[in-house]
């Protein structure tokens, strides 16, 4: 016993825990099937993850970094418009790609967890935190440079996270009536306005980017698993 | 076998009922059909004989929920002459905090498990159009009599209150600091007051709102 901790064993379980709980939902997956993927023993999967909570926490922050390994960093000096930009991050925060699919789910198993386990509440409050900031950061950006009207940054952010959230939830499970494309253009028609762009983030340059960054489009059928 | 209850139409509404509390309480993975049936003061075998599957339960109990919902809603709205104060009180209702059935704790069961059962994910569908159509509907008779813009989409519209209201019904839902359900009115009263070019308010403790055409 008294398993020894090793870096690769830690990579290991997150990468088969995020799999099995987009699959099968942190309520119902078997901590002994993700041992099992990821070639290691239960006890070592235990000894890493004390309780579900910290598995789905650590597992979705993992999800967060590797869904969009291409997410773009706010100081890198902008190439490209700013609005084009902003399309692109509003792509890695929908279900666009196979891997934020899976990001997605564990997201909002993380809402689901967090209502009756209150000592998850701050894991989505720094998630939030984080994404709103990385908006509000890019916008600000925009409108110091006059690209985009003056506008409240924060206020801006706040509310285009929500609708990605109410936007991105419907496309996950699958509407008809919301494909991922007309998601896309809703929530960006709703942010351009603000900045004062009129009724698009410059569609086109917005989706050269995203092809510029490897984000394959995804099929927009049925979001079954 | 086969228990056949001979009060079907008295005894489904109270599992439903018992159902959408236990469900809300404890969540979909650890209720288990025992304790619905002691809540509803029935016996297991029984509720198994009108739902075969808690999928079943959880589908009937949120349906309760969004009925009972919207059976006070719209009873409420007509006191109301303009459609803005509709659309004011619709946005209150939907932004109460947590702490009672009609906050996002269901709505979250049913998006976790939609997306791996095709009937729960219909179930989502229908209760979202729904409520989807009566924004609709009141955009359309704020159109008709002028206090919205004619120009605004009404299902356009709809969908992005709707999504804005999900989103942010979620980080009310979980307590977030930042979001009470008094930011969450004024959020979403901006953004219809934006869409639809009118000037929306909460409406004070005392109940009516005031609807100005900008």
């Amino acid at each position: 016993m008294s398993p020894r901790p090793d870096r690769g064993a830690r990579e290991r379980i997150l990468q088969a825990a995020v799999r099995r709980i987009a699959r099968e939902g942190i309520d119902g997956v078997r901590i002994a099937r993700i041992a099992m993927d990821a070639g290691v023993s239960s006890s070592l999967v235990h000894y890493h993850f004390d309780s579900r909570e910290a598995l789905l926490a650590e597992a979705l922050e993992y999800s967060y970094h590797h869904a969009a390994d291409a997410r773009i960093d706010t100081d890198e000096p902008a190439s490209g418009s700013r609005a084009a930009r902003l399309q692109t991050m509003l792509d890695q925060c929908l279900p666009t790609t196979p891997a934020l699919e899976q990001d997605w789910v564990l997201w909002v198993e993380l809402w689901l967890r967090a209502v009756r386990h209150p000592e998850l509440r701050p894991v989505a409050e720094e998630l939030y935190a984080r994404l709103i900031a990385w908006f509000a950061d890019e916008i600000e950006a925009g409108v110091r440079s006059g690209e985009f009207a003056r506008c409240d940054p924060q206020e801006v952010a706040d509310r285009t996270v929500a609708l990605l959230d109410g936007f991105g939830i419907r496309v996950l499970i699958g509407d008809g009536a919301v494909p991922l494309d007309r998601a896309r253009r809703a929530v960006a028609a709703s942010l351009a306005r603000d900045l004062g762009l009129g009724e698009s983030l410059e569609p086109l340059r917005g989706l050269e980017a995203s092809q510029a960054l490897n984000i394959p489009r995804l099929d927009t059928g049925r979001g079954a698993a | 076998m086969s228990p056949r209850p001979k009060v079907d139409h008295l005894r489904k509404p109270q599992i439903v009922e018992a159902a959408a509390e236990v469900l809300y309480e404890r969540g979909l993975f650890d209720t288990r059909i025992g304790d619905v049936a002691e809540r509803a003061g029935t016996s297991s075998p029984t509720i198994l004989y009108y739902f075969e599957s808690k999928d079943r339960l959880l589908e009937e109990a949120v349906e309760f929920a969004d009925r009972s919902f919207y059976e006070r809603l719209t009873g409420a709205q007509n006191q109301f002459e303009h459609a803005g104060d509709k659309l004011v009180h619709l946005i209150e209702e939907t932004s109460r905090g947590p702490g009672g059935l009609n906050d996002y704790t269901l709505w979250m069961e049913i998006w976790v498990r939609a997306r791996r059962e095709q009937r729960v994910r219909n179930a989502y569908f229908r209760l979202d159009r729904r409520q989807r159509e009566l924004i609709a509907e009141i955009v359309r008779e704020g159109q008709e009599s002028g206090e919205f813009r004619a120009d605004a989409d009404p299902d356009d519209f709809a969908l992005m209150l709707s999504g804005l209201m999900d989103g942010l019904g979620v980080q009310v839902t979980l307590g977030q600091p930042d979001v009470s359900s008094k930011r969450m009115v004024d959020r979403c009263l901006a953004l219809a007051s934006a869409e639809l070019g009118c000037d929306l308010h909460p409406s004070r403790p005392a109940g009516r709102t005031r609807v100005a055409r900008s």
